[in-house]
């Protein structure tokens, strides 16, 4: 009953069972700590290009946006915050009917002190549709958004700026 | 050290050793009914999985839990963090959505109750590149391909598994080491 294996047993157990109330009791608490932090987006310019993917071989048009951010995003790191990771989501409906929803940028911020975003920048992905052209596309819908990362518990989602119905300059559209 | 064990083996008689079989098969079984029980509730067939690879580093590393589900009725987003397995694919890849293209409902297929066709674009957080070259030559994913959607996360739990893949060895060590117990143990 009382060995060194029994001990052994007991101790590891009740270490277990403490560590998941505890890491329980983390994750259910930062679900208390709501923070709705909001920024301002500004597209600069928007415009489409026709270029090559090289992966297909085959050439297509392509979207390119320059943007400004400005959101404070340090709210959102709290005692389980492990990472953000936010994008720039752009999203338009074709003249096929679709919906697309496209990221254009991203970036991990890992630390509070990176978490006041003043970025003045270009896309990383290019805007590329199913059809290959953008015509007939109406307006494209610029939306920030971000994803906590916990260090132990649920992901959640938030929206921090927005800029709606961004004609693309159709005077860059060379084709 | 087994010696005492050993003695009331032989005491206890063959009756004792199958009402340990019984216990030791209820264990397992009813570890199975959980394991598949939550895999209905969440609507993925498996609700757990362990992180395999670094290509979502730094928010998940090799040996790190992830809590799937899959909603039938819900579509993706980018940023949702999926889990998928593409045709000819050995292991499930852990990716984020880059980008979803949504069909227009057709007229036939007007239900409310499934979302419209859905294609999707992933990419690890850590790769420079879009996964296009790990579909094997599909052009995009579709929701057939998809496992389940990250909801939550519980870190370096899950290096059990990768240490027993690694090292079977441990595995049947475990395994005989359970397997003894519970067959000596006098409850």
């Amino acid at each position: 009953m009382h060995n060194l294996l029994s001990r052994v047993n007991n101790i590891s157990a009740f270490l277990s069972s403490c560590m998941m109330c505890l890491m329980g009791a983390v994750a259910l608490s930062s679900l208390l700590y709501t923070a709705d932090p909001k920024g301002t987006l500004t597209i600069k310019s928007a415009s489409i290009k026709e270029n090559e993917i090289r992966y297909y071989h085959r050439k297509q048009e392509m979207g390119f946006v320059g943007f400004k951010i400005d959101a404070d995003l340090t709210p959102l790191f709290h005692w389980n915050t492990k990472q953000l990771f936010v994008w720039l989501e752009a999203e338009y409906t074709g003249s096929d009917g679709v919906t697309n929803e496209v990221a254009v940028w991203d970036r991990i911020v890992r630390r509070k002190e990176d978490a006041y975003l003043k970025v003045n920048g270009r896309q990383q992905y290019p805007i590329k549709d199913m059809q290959k052209t953008f015509n007939g596309v109406p307006a494209f819908n610029f939306t920030l958004k971000y994803n906590l990362m916990p260090h132990v518990g649920l992901l959640t989602y938030g929206e921090a700026a927005r800029a709606d119905g961004i004609p693309y300059n159709s005077t860059s559209r060379h084709i | 050290m087994f010696s005492e064990e050993l003695k009331s083996f032989r005491r206890l008689g063959f009756r004792h050793l199958l009402l340990q079989c019984l216990n030791f098969a209820s264990v397992i079984a009813s570890g199975l009914m959980l394991w598949k029980g939550l895999g209905l509730i969440t609507n993925t067939e498996s609700p757990i999985v362990v992180v395999l690879s670094g290509s979502m580093e730094p928010a998940f590393y090799r040996g790190d839990l992830l809590f799937l589900t899959n909603p039938a009725h819900e579509r993706y987003h980018t940023g949702d963090i999926t889990v998928y397995q593409v045709p000819g694919a050995a292991i499930p890849i852990v990716h984020r959505v880059l980008e979803t293209h949504d069909m227009p409902a057709t007229v036939a297929s007007v239900d409310p109750t499934t979302p419209a066709r859905q294609y999707l674009l992933t990419k690890g957080d850590n790769n420079n590149a879009d996964d296009l070259a790990l579909y094997n030559g599909l052009r995009f994913l579709e929701r057939g391909h998809v496992v389940g959607k990250v909801r939550g996360f519980l870190p370096y739990v899950g290096y059990v598994t990768i240490a027993m893949n690694d090292f079977p060895q441990l595995k049947y060590a475990l395994l005989g080491g359970l397997g003894l117990m519970a067959l000596i143990q006098r409850e």
